[in-house]
């Protein structure tokens, strides 16, 4: 037996105004779960405590709460000291009960076809993936464009695709998808990663099902326009001025010892509308002793038409940027987009080895920038942190230079096409992110993505640098303190 | 619908509701059984929890079994349940389970189920316990939570009413017949529904043991809401205790780990590391039947052969890592939460009460023997005989779902008057719970303790009778609702000590032993061919053993 302290959100609409937080301290068993602290709570303390369960283990999706702000299940979380259990972000009917039903009536039916076919081995597995889910609404309730826009949610989304593609399912799913909301889903994979069932719902369902609608004519207008610009330029954005291309040479020699060599995927939003923050980035780059080699033949990687369902040419793109660096012979390519990283890493299957820039700088070690006084936030791009699983690396670098304030790992509405294809979305998400950073009363917003840097800064009166730029200015106010004086 | 204030006894009807059927749970049973009523009139389906998420189908980890192929038939899936059951079993209703289990696959294929298939595009069949044939259809080790997906989408396409979150706690009668049933919604109100037909499909109650593997629904409502009422209830005694529950995290003990674990190749050792089992079934072995595995377990465990944790080893480690991944994925990921990772180290595991045999008296049509009550499910009695073979319970629900869904449906249109006197008893006890001053929690842990002590998987006279005194015992509290919401609570521990007693009952009336109910006072000279007794018979009115003719 262990005693554990836990704070529990306590809430009765029909009777308060707002809700408090309750603090119990509770005898539980080695090994035990949330739940059997709260039913421990119920039995012996406080039986008024509401709360949902049914098998207590893991399949009925009953008890889906957040400890410590993370949704998971109640019954197969391990219960520890200090935790703080709250509801879903959905609203709320008791202490930590939420409203379901609306959401799980959202969920389609399959209407049989007239003529039965069994599905066949290789249709079952394509479905297998998306039938684990238990209804828990994780992902409903961290879902960011749920909170701003029309959107059915993840999970409408996986059952959509699932019935697109069984036999016996009579509708057009791929249309009654759009009308869900397809085209609403940043891609911020905060329903995947919080899923207890591991369902990968942007990649196995929502992409899949914007390639399906890509085939029915239904993709975005504003979605083509980028596809065709990739189709003619190789490049997804257009540029605004000289390009970082231009600007550098292919080889970019460090000072001094040369401690690695790295090639460099620019992206189409570093080369031609940040190419400052690259910049900036080389120059940190060459004051850690890293080469770093920028073949000219690369093009986009292809992330916005793999997001946005258009995948005709995509093949094309891939081999292109491949063998550019293939051909030089690298072992490690460098990112410093994060949809670009995340691309490569999970959208290719490449002979090199993919890291992001945060990883370079944090493996091969930094010469200690001054420090700041300044306050920063960090804001965790998608496709970073969840799509990358990189969260140290970035804070590790930022904490050399500044005051870090965190705030909540949300993404700003910029990715998955939304911010071209459904800007009022965007916007709305953004204003969100305003609203945090404001919060935190950090000075500075740092990020590690130009599809942040760039949507973030006009939705707060913060500048938004990159951490490479942060690390630069570090680097500036050591060098002048260290300049002798003249 | 009328809607009562339990606190304030007022009766006010501003949401008047009757239905045609009142379909009681929300497991495989009760919402096939609402699928097949709603084609005869309305109905109205009511949930303890939400609908789906409740009940046992959804946890059903192993499979359905169903005769397909060829090779297979129905009189031998016929002659291993009637076996399994140590021939306890009421061979009328097996007789329709086997013949009609492929169809009611069907339906569910039809209605979009992803059963794993071969490469031919057949449904896949794996190997089960006390069963001559693969017959047992999966979907991994998911295959309830499949079937419930599929039955809920189903229901959603149809017209009937669902009501989550109602807790019934009466069924209502106009004389003899049961015309209605009143229930707790989430904030203590009272509710009145009145049909013409019900359909108890409340699903089973093996939480009345310390340790179980059935879901927080599982506290036996529906055998005790019968009872009340008057229904007749046979083999109560015939508890299923499943040889495979987890030891570890305590709290979680109890925890199904499935049979398909020993269908996909899984082995039983003690701490010796000797496949026990060889001593105890040597022909079949692990996949003996359950009551078979679980006393063998039970014995290793009290010989002190068992590991530190009490239990036995469960191992899969000798299997390809593929198939442990593919086939038992549930399983996989339940133990890596708890910190053993299958792929390389065995399992723990002891026995856990699963499935209660006994229950409601039924004809093949599912009427009980109270006019306008059907009953379908692990609630009704009389399939499963002494022991149930793993995938019939999945199939049970379908087929007798099904029928007292299409019997209850087809039940004649009646005036519904309102069972004052028994609303106005409803009223009454729910007020006592406002002076009580035991948690309904404290008497739900004594029961548990003491029904796993004196009624568990060797029973005797002397034990039994102690048990049935602390039932008698903690019956007398007077227990305490702190709030509206807690009345509930108060009546779902009484429908436990209902059940309990009824099963302890009908151990002390069977003087055997007999498939999962075993007797170490009572020394026979028979075997299940030979035995001189039938089911065990409770009701308000009669109760004990019929003898065989």
């Amino acid at each position: 037996m262990k005693e554990l302290r836990v704070r529990i959100f306590r809430f009765n609409p029909e009777a308060e105004d707002h809700p408090h937080y309750q603090h119990y301290q509770v005898r539980a068993n080695d090994g035990a779960r949330v739940l059997h602290v709260l039913q421990a709570i119920s039995d012996e303390m406080d039986p008024t405590l509401s709360f949902r369960y049914c098998c207590g283990s893991g399949q009925c999706g009953s008890c889906a709460v957040r400890v410590n702000g993370q949704a998971v299940l109640a019954c197969m979380e391990e219960a520890k000291d200090s935790m703080t259990v709250e509801p879903l972000e959905l609203p709320v009917i008791r202490d930590l009960v939420v409203h379901m039903e609306p959401y799980l009536e959202a969920i389609a039916s399959l209407i049989p076809t007239g003529e039965f076919r069994m599905p066949t081995h290789e249709e079952v597995e394509a479905m297998k993936p998306l039938r684990s889910c238990i209804e828990c609404l994780a992902c409903v309730s961290v879902c960011p464009a749920l909170k701003v826009t029309k959107f059915a949610g993840p999970t409408v989304m996986r059952e959509d695709m699932r019935l697109a593609i069984d036999p016996r399912d009579h509708e057009d799913r791929v249309t009654a998808s759009v009308a869900d909301g397809l085209f609403t889903c940043t891609s911020c994979q905060a329903c995947w990663k919080t899923c207890p069932k591991d369902i990968q719902i942007p990649g196995k369902a929502i992409e899949k099902l914007r390639a399906l609608a890509n085939r029915e004519g239904l993709t975005l207008p504003r979605h083509q326009e980028v596809a065709k610009l990739i189709q003619d330029t190789g490049r997804s954005v257009t540029r605004t001025e000289p390009t970082l291309m231009e600007q550098v040479p292919e080889v970019i020699e460090p000072r001094g010892e040369v401690k690695g060599t790295v090639g460099f995927f620019v992206g189409c939003m570093y080369n031609q509308r940040l190419p400052k923050s690259a910049l900036d980035a080389l120059e940190v780059l060459k004051r850690n002793g890293i080469r770093v080699i920028i073949p000219r033949e690369q093009v986009c990687c292809g992330s916005p038409l793999i997001r946005t369902g258009q995948v005709d040419f995509l093949d094309t793109i891939k081999s292109r940027n491949i063998n550019c660096f293939t051909f030089r012979g690298l072992d490690v390519v460098m990112t410093m987009c994060a949809g670009c990283g995340s691309t490569l890493k999970h959208d290719y299957t490449t002979p090199f080895r993919i890291m992001d820039i945060t990883e370079v700088l944090t493996r091969f070690g930094i010469e200690q920038p001054a420090p700041l006084a300044i306050k920063a936030t960090y804001h965790d791009p998608c496709h970073l942190l969840r799509g990358q699983g990189i969260r140290d690396q970035p804070r590790e670098l930022i904490t050399k230079v500044v005051d870090l304030v965190e705030m909540p790992a949300i993404c700003c509405g910029s990715g998955g096409g939304v911010k071209s294809g459904n800007p009022a979305e965007a916007d709305a998400l953004g204003e969100l992110r305003r609203a945090e950073i404001e919060k935190t009363g950090a000075e500075v917003v740092i990020t590690s993505c130009p599809f942040c840097e760039y949507h973030i800064a006009p939705h707060t009166d913060k500048p938004v640098k990159n951490i490479c730029t942060i690390l630069l200015e570090g680097y500036a106010e050591k060098d002048r303190k260290e300049r002798p004086p003249a | 619908m009328l809607l009562c204030d339990a606190a304030h006894n007022k009766m006010h009807s501003d949401e008047e509701r009757e239905a045609h059927v009142l379909v009681i749970g929300s497991g495989g049973a009760g919402v096939r059984a609402a699928i097949e009523a709603s084609t005869y009139g309305e109905t109205i389906l009511v949930s303890k929890t939400l609908a789906g998420k409740g009940g046992c189908t959804t946890m059903a980890e192993g499979g359905y079994n169903a005769v397909l192929r060829e090779q297979d038939s129905c009189d031998i899936h016929f002659e291993d349940t009637m076996n399994g059951g140590a021939l306890l079993n009421d061979p009328a209703l097996v007789r329709i389970l086997v013949d009609e289990a492929p169809r009611r696959m069907e339906d569910l294929l039809r209605w979009g189920a992803v059963f794993d298939v071969t490469d031919c595009c057949e449904v896949a069949q794996r190997p089960f316990g006390g069963q001559r044939f693969a017959r047992t259809c999966y979907a991994g080790d998911r295959t309830g939570h499949e079937m419930i997906s599929t039955l809920i989408d189903r229901l959603h396409s149809t017209e009937v009413w669902v009501e989550n979150e109602i807790t019934i706690i009466s069924l209502l009668k106009d004389g003899d017949r049961v015309n209605g049933a009143a229930g707790l919604d989430r904030q203590g109100n009272l509710r009145v529904i009145l049909a013409d037909s019900v359909v108890l499909a409340t699903g089973g109650g093996t939480k009345i043991y310390d340790i179980s593997t059935n879901s927080s629904s599982g506290t036996g409502d529906g055998y005790a809401l019968g009872f009340r009422a008057g229904a007749e209830l046979i083999d109560m005694e015939q508890i299923q205790f499943h040889p495979t529950g987890a030891v570890y995290p305590y709290d979680a003990r109890g925890r199904l780990v499935t049979e398909a674990v020993r269908g996909e190749g899984g082995l039983l050792l003690n701490i010796n590391h000797e496949r026990f089992m060889d001593r105890y079934d040597p022909q079949r072995k692990e996949l003996s039947t359950r009551d078979v595995v679980a006393r063998a377990i039970a014995t290793e465990i009290m010989e002190g052969r068992g590991t530190v944790n009490g239990g036995v080893y469960l191992d899969v480690t000798h299997l390809p890592r593929s198939q442990i991944e593919t086939k038992l994925p549930i399983m996989l990921e339940q133990f890596l939460k708890f910190g053993v990772d299958i792929r390389d180290e065995p399992m723990e595991v002891a026995p856990t009460a699963h499935h209660i045999m006994g229950g409601l008296r039924i004809t093949p049509q599912g009427e009980t023997t109270v006019p306008g009550l059907f009953a379908c499910g692990e609630v009704a009695g009389g399939v499963h005989g002494a022991n149930r073979l793993g995938g019939n319970a999945l199939a049970d629900t379908q087929v007798f779902g099904r029928r007292a869904g299409d019997a209850a449906g087809r039940a004649p249109s009646l005036e519904k008057i309102a069972d004052t006197m028994g609303i106005d008893a409803i009223q009454s006890r729910l007020r006592t719970f406002d002076q009580g001053d035991v948690q309904p929690s404290t008497v739900i842990r004594s029961l548990q303790v003491a029904m796993w002590e004196g009624a568990g998987i060797f029973r005797n006279a002397k034990d039994l009778e102690k048990t049935l005194g602390i039932i008698d015992h903690l019956s007398t509290l007077k227990m305490k609702a702190p709030a509206r919401e807690n009345l509930a609570g108060c009546c779902i521990a009484g429908n436990m000590l209902t059940t309990a007693r009824l099963v302890v009952k009908g151990a002390l009336l069977r003087k055997e032993s007999r498939g999962a109910h075993v007797r170490r006072d009572i020394s026979q000279a028979w075997d299940n061919r030979t035995s001189p007794y039938s089911h065990t018979y409770q009701s308000l009115e009669r109760e004990g053993i019929e003898v065989r003719p």
